[in-house]
């Protein structure tokens, strides 16, 4: 199995320059904080090839994906479960539309298998009440469900999540940290999980693998 | 002297920049239907129609009251006139060339660009400052899968229809009128459908496809066009309408000028 996600000296494209050297290991989960202008808020952009480091290599899953071309680049993203920053929800659709965008998009799935992997999401994640509300219509809490149901609609092995806790309680942030592990496989969680944000609420500190923050311009690993 | 000079080259270059990177926009628009995953296809075709229900059926009301009335004015006017110099014959040139081949298309395409080009750069603008064009391409869906080609191809086969049924009711709104002003029906028809030939309609339609291009790829290229402020919505709405309009005047000039 490939490393999931791997930076090798990359210099971020933020003002500072940020030095980033790390690997995240398969079922492990990762987190990387840091103030607003480090550049933390990139990490999961340039992961997904959606931004370009000003120098060094990023693998993911194995795969220098910035160096495929537009088409091939998009389908390798639908392996990974992505949940940007302010949760991306379109507001066209309903929440249950949006938890069926990628699966109705990038698998060959019967609308009826469809349906049925729906239902069981947003019945985990507590949406099935609100599941044919718009994201407007909603609370923030319950986007940032929708939004983690929509990362995860077709089993990643890896999840990308940007500032996924923000404005939640500890209590939901650990909710949500459980529902993106997917649950335990012998080597740790059953997806491996890459955090960004800008702090890890204090109860999810011992549910993670590896910690990182930027300081200055550089990747410390805490304890 | 050399300032406004520079000002003027750098103007002119921002603008040809501006239709290079429209024209490349259009061209990978186009050639994105190729990549379109066979799965996004039902995804893609649902966008398709939600827009051919936005851009052609509720559009339906504002064209019969715009034909309806544009053509009994002017029939009503024509009778009268026409009649007082024993030219009535050409009515029906006057319905082919002036309503059916130039306004028709014409007044439906401003139509459906103030009404639908604005909606969709304003719609996609909003999508680029929510952050939602890069959640799709972070979940692997082409932004122009899903939000440009749907809404081309709509733009397209919607104004085709909006302007069959303009020429329809203008003809029927012309009837009307020849009859309010003592025109026997039979007469009406036999004049119009005489001056009716194969290349109007072919004219039409080449046209219809035209205006359905610009009003689908202007205000997409408008709208992903904003970075990240919520001020650049009305902005690109409003460009878009603009380039929209001036285009397809140009187009239409163009049109007379070659068919």
């Amino acid at each position: 199995m490939p490393t999931p996600l791997e930076f090798d000296d990359v210099v971020l494209p933020n003002a500072s320059g940020t030095v980033c050297h790390f690997t995240v290991p398969p079922h492990q989960v990762v987190v990387i904080s840091g103030p607003e202008d480090s550049g933390v808020g990139q990490l999961g952009r340039v992961a997904l090839g959606l931004e370009r480091p000003r120098r060094g290599r990023v693998l993911l899953l194995g795969e220098d994906i910035s160096a495929l071309p537009r088409a091939a680049a998009l389908a390798f993203r639908r392996r990974v479960g992505y949940l940007p920053a302010g949760d991306g929800l379109l507001q066209n659709l309903s929440l249950h539309d949006n938890v069926a965008l990628p699966l109705r998009f990038g698998t060959g799935l019967a609308e009826r298998d469809i349906e049925g992997r729906i239902r069981i999401i947003l019945t985990m994640l507590h949406l099935s009440d609100v599941g044919l509300a718009r994201p407007a219509q909603v609370n923030e809490e319950q986007r940032r469900r929708a939004a983690l149901a929509r990362a995860v609609a077709f089993d990643p092995e890896l999840v990308i999540l940007e500032q996924p806790f923000d404005g939640l309680t500890d209590r939901v942030a650990a909710e949500l940290l459980e529902v993106a592990r997917g649950g335990v496989s012998a080597g740790g969680s059953r997806r491996t999980v890459f955090i960004t944000g800008h702090d890890v609420p204090h109860l999810l500190r011992q549910r993670v693998d590896l910690r990182y923050r930027v300081v200055g311009a550089k990747l410390v690993r805490e304890a | 002297m050399r300032a406004p000079i520079a000002i003027a080259g750098r103007e002119v270059t921002r603008r040809v920049s501006t239709l290079g990177a429209l024209a490349r926009f259009f061209w990978d628009a186009l050639g994105s239907f190729a990549t379109l995953p066979q799965a996004g296809r039902r995804v893609a075709q649902r966008v398709f129609l939600n827009q051919i229900w936005f851009t052609a059926l509720q559009a339906v009301p504002l064209v019969i009251v715009l034909s309806g009335l544009l053509s009994f004015l002017v029939i009503s006017q024509a009778v009268r006139e026409l009649g007082r110099l024993g030219a009535t014959e050409l009515l029906g040139t006057l319905m082919v060339v002036a309503i059916v081949r130039e306004l028709g298309p014409l007044l439906t395409a401003l139509a459906v660009a103030g009404r639908s080009g604005t909606a969709i750069a304003a719609e996609l603008a909003t999508n680029k400052v929510m952050g939602e064009v890069d959640a799709l391409e972070g979940m692997g869906i082409d932004p122009l899968h899903y939000l440009v080609l749907p809404r081309l191809g709509a733009a397209v086969v919607s104004v085709f229809c909006l302007i069959v049924l303009f020429d329809a009711v203008a003809i029927v709104a012309g009837l009307t009128a020849a009859a309010a002003n003592g025109m026997s029906p039979d007469r009406y028809f036999d004049i119009v459908l005489r001056s009716l030939a194969f290349g109007d309609a072919a004219v039409s339609i080449v046209k219809s496809v035209a205006f359905g291009v610009i009003i689908g790829t202007l205000p997409s290229f408008h709208g992903l066009r904003v970075r990240r402020a919520a001020t650049e919505v009305p902005i690109a709405a409003s460009r878009s309408v603009v380039g929209s309009i001036v285009a397809i005047f140009l187009s239409s000039a163009l049109f007379v000028a070659v068919l």
